[in-house]
């Protein structure tokens, strides 16, 4: 198992966000985590990246315990996530966006930056040629000097998972990465996380849009109320009773 | 902002600066004019070193104390212990670093207000320590008198308003390269991204933490520098050299030019120590004219006066309805 969260809480004040959770996710998977409004998945991602702490319970990657460190020492460890509310460095340019984000790869020390020497100068120089192949694979290489700012949604939300894929990460944690999307633009999408697949990334993702969820996902795991109800593949989770009566709310006595 | 576009504009920026420094004696040798020169590269050194703690997010309101350790550690070493200036022009520097880190460390758990806070009472702290303790050391309110000048050095006197600025401006020209060069690397680029977004660069592998706390001690080296040279320049020290107005004052100068590039400092600088000398009769009220012109600049020009001229143009472009440039910091793409 690449990820395994064991019996994993989280309580905001007097609300169990997270229950007592216990998930795997398995390497070269693309893995679906769903839930109705408030369910928890979000939180779970954020007790993953460790960017806040678990109240109770463990996270392990690759066998070794990930819970307790700082979120760019997770990051170093191999995962990277994106944000629900697409998060970029606005004011920089699209590479230097991904400049940023691939810095783990491409580590610029203190001294070396200030002395500017032919190492340094070399090494920035594949960090950038880096950068723009990577823009070029998602499309984003016509707009690779254009500010962060002033791109169209779709772009921004490309150049998202762009910089979480120029760390080099093995899981990639993806929090609604359709959200706001065209249906042309979200076929497209689904079609980066199949190549990610094939390159032997692990793919985790929360999404709204079922029809992308069951259409791609090689697992899914349903959240209700920070509880796990189902899992499994995306056909036997469309037929779990749980799961329906979950999203679909149980029939009140003569309604 | 836009002068980011090759690595080769910054270092031409700086050579101007030593120009410019180079040429003023030989334009003016008036004391007078040379004390202004003096402070105005004393000042450029303190301001910058204070914006680059300012690139990472960071309000630090003790970076004057720094400047203190560096100065009293340095009158100390020279009048106490009898070491070269040319010894304690590093060690200065070395002590307030060090300080820095502990200190750093703490108050870098926080962030924002909190650490505008912190920074704030620690700067007290130290004010009131060089004010109130060892007063047989420190000299108390009196203040620390009797720093000699810098000792000869190469067969050279340092005992003329001449050599003084010289030698400022020989470190001041120093710092302004270490830190363009540093603001233009992958450096300072990460560093603008903390600025930004620091949850985003933290969970991508940026130690934010880490980062914060290399430009707090680097800031804080450079700081110490500016107090030896104060030190052995002013000759007599005082608490209050290093205490909330000079602190406020760097600050206003700092934010009037901008903190989106290293150029703010110094335009801001330059141009609010050449006011503060014309103002020189208004004596304690020109803080008040400070305050104005700080609050006219944050309702007017928010990124400082270095970005008038890219706003302008982008106004301009706008208007003719082209798209909006691109002002990116930090790497040419």
């Amino acid at each position: 198992m690449l990820l395994e969260l064991r019996g994993v809480s989280r309580r905001f004040g007097g609300l169990l966000a997270v229950a007592d959770l216990s998930m795997t996710v398995a390497g070269g998977a693309i893995h679906g985590l769903i839930g109705p409004n408030g369910a928890g998945k979000s939180t779970v991602f954020n007790l993953i990246t460790g960017v806040i702490p678990l109240t109770a319970g463990e996270v392990f990657f690759k066998g070794e315990r990930t819970s307790g460190l700082r979120p760019s020492e997770i990051c170093r460890r191999g995962i990277a996530r994106t944000f629900q509310a697409t998060t970029l460095f606005r004011e920089y340019t699209v590479l230097q966006n991904v400049l940023v984000a691939a810095h783990l790869v491409t580590t610029p020390g203190l001294a070396s930056a200030l002395f500017w020497s032919r190492p340094y100068r070399e090494r920035e120089r594949r960090a950038r040629d880096r950068g723009r192949t990577l823009l070029e694979a998602l499309g984003l290489g016509p707009v690779a000097s254009q500010v962060a700012d002033t791109l169209p949604h779709r772009d921004q939300k490309a150049l998202a998972l762009t910089m979480v894929l120029a760390t080099g990460a093995e899981l990639v944690i993806l929090d609604e990465p359709m959200a706001g999307l065209a249906a042309q633009e979200k076929a497209e999408t689904t079609s980066v996380l199949r190549r990610l697949r094939e390159q032997g990334v692990t793919v985790l993702l929360v999404e709204h849009d079922m029809k992308a969820v069951m259409g791609v996902c090689d697992t899914v795991t349903v959240l209700d109320h920070g509880v796990r109800i189902a899992e499994g593949t995306p056909r036997e989770i469309q037929t779990n009773p749980a799961v329906i009566e979950a999203y679909l709310g149980a029939d009140e006595p003569g309604a | 902002m836009e002068l980011s576009r090759s690595a080769g504009v910054p270092s031409a920026g700086v050579a101007l600066i030593a120009l410019a420094a180079a040429a003023l004696p030989l334009v003016t040798r008036d004391s007078y004019y040379l004390d202004v020169a003096t402070t105005i590269l004393m000042n450029l050194t303190l301001t910058m070193s204070f914006r680059l703690q300012v690139s990472t997010g960071q309000i630090n309101m003790a970076h004057i104390s720094f400047m203190g350790i560096g100065a009293y550690a340095s009158a100390l070493l020279v009048t106490r212990v009898g070491l070269s200036f040319w010894a304690t022009l590093w060690i200065g520097p070395l002590v307030a670093a060090a300080l820095a880190v502990p200190i750093g460390s703490v108050a870098l758990r926080v962030s924002g207000p909190y650490y505008f806070l912190i920074t704030f009472a620690f700067s007290e702290v130290v004010r009131l320590f060089f004010n109130n303790f060892f007063e047989g050391l420190f000299g108390g309110p009196s203040g620390l008198v009797g720093i000699p000048k810098p000792d000869r050095l190469l067969g050279l006197a340092f005992d003329g308003k001449l050599e003084l600025y010289g030698l400022m401006a020989v470190l001041c020209v120093g710092v302004a390269l270490a830190l363009v060069r540093l603001d233009h690397s992958r450096f300072g680029l990460t560093a603008g991204a903390i600025r930004q977004a620091d949850l985003l660069a933290e969970t991508l592998g940026v130690n934010v933490f880490r980062y914060k706390l290399t430009t707090f001690v680097l800031g804080s080296f450079i700081a110490g520098l500016a107090g030896v040279f104060f030190a052995h320049f002013r000759r007599v020290l005082h608490s209050s050299d290093f205490g909330l107005e000079p602190m406020v004052l760097l600050v206003v100068f700092t934010v009037i030019g901008g903190t989106g590039s290293v150029w703010g400092p110094v335009v801001g600088t330059i141009l609010m120590t050449i006011a503060s000398e014309l103002l020189r009769e208004l004596h304690h009220y020109e803080i008040l004219v400070f305050g104005a012109v700080l609050i006219l600049t944050m309702l007017f020009a928010p990124e400082g006066l270095v970005a008038l001229p890219g706003t302008a143009r982008r106004l301009l472009r706008r208007l003719r309805g082209r798209a909006p440039a691109a002002a990116g910091v930090g790497l040419a793409p």
